[in-house]
């Protein structure tokens, strides 16, 4: 006869994970304004990398450059650091910091 | 009109109309971003190893790793290309990322990482800047 005390200990262990899931501070991939690069190469790296279209990439581009840095992706670690290393490879200053 | 440096052909190939000074100028750059991956006394070698995450001790390896693979990949492809006539998309990436990394090299090896230490610079130093920033200007304008 099945017993319904292993499915509701399951249950609740799923709904726990879930919950860390959830609750998990993302990461975030920035790029920092420095006073050499051109403007229109962060956009080129920005579309490639990310795919992003041409004016979501301008305008991150710009918040760099006014605000001195911005946020252009967050996610899991693995991947924030994935794209971190890829603006890094194409010239980029780029770091990753775990959400406030 | 200005002739381009770099011209998008109909046929999606990327025509490079570098002179043999401007070649040198990329040359150099390539070699330096070269010698720099694999030497640590190198001047560039630290802007090549940026932390990823610095508020860790301690990178990831294999983002590290990677990090040194892709950016071998692209300068080893740049170098090799260094004579070309044409360039496809993959190439002219590579070139791209390779003068991006030989200029944020190069400015943070002197320290020049304010709008006010580069102005101070010598002439020679914002030459320089001033003909990569071209190179970059002209390729990322095809791509």
């Amino acid at each position: 006869m099945p017993s319904l005390k292993p499915l509701r200990v399951s249950e609740e262990t799923q709904t726990g994970a879930q919950t860390a899931t959830l609750t998990e501070r993302p990461w975030n991939v920035v790029v920092w304004d420095d006073p050499v690069t051109p403007m229109s190469v962060v956009v080129v790296i920005l579309r490639k990398i990310f795919g992003f279209p041409n004016n979501k990439a301008t305008q991150l581009m710009l918040t760099v450059h006014h605000e001195g840095r911005a946020i252009v992706w967050s996610g899991s670690l693995e991947r924030a650091q994935g794209y971190c290393v890829k603006l890094q490879v194409a010239g980029l200053l780029a770091t990753i910091e775990q959400d406030a | 009109m200005a002739s381009r440096i770099f011209l998008r052909r109909r046929d999606g190939r990327i025509e490079v109309r570098l002179n043999e000074a401007g070649r040198e100028v990329a040359r150099e750059a390539f070699g330096h971003v070269l010698a720099a991956e694999g030497d640590p006394d190198h001047e560039w070698h630290a802007s090549l190893n940026a932390p990823i995450n610095p508020g860790s001790d301690v990178d990831d390896p294999l983002a590290t790793f990677k990090r040194q693979h892709e950016m071998t990949s692209n300068v080893e492809l740049a170098v090799a290309t260094l004579n070309e006539e044409f360039l496809n998309d993959a190439e002219a990436w590579a070139w791209l990322c390779t003068l991006q990394v030989a200029l944020r090299a190069f400015i943070t090896a002197k320290g020049l990482l304010s709008a006010d230490r580069l102005e101070e610079s010598d002439e020679a130093t914002q030459h320089y800047i001033k003909t990569l920033q071209t190179l970059l200007f002209a390729i990322a304008d095809v791509m």
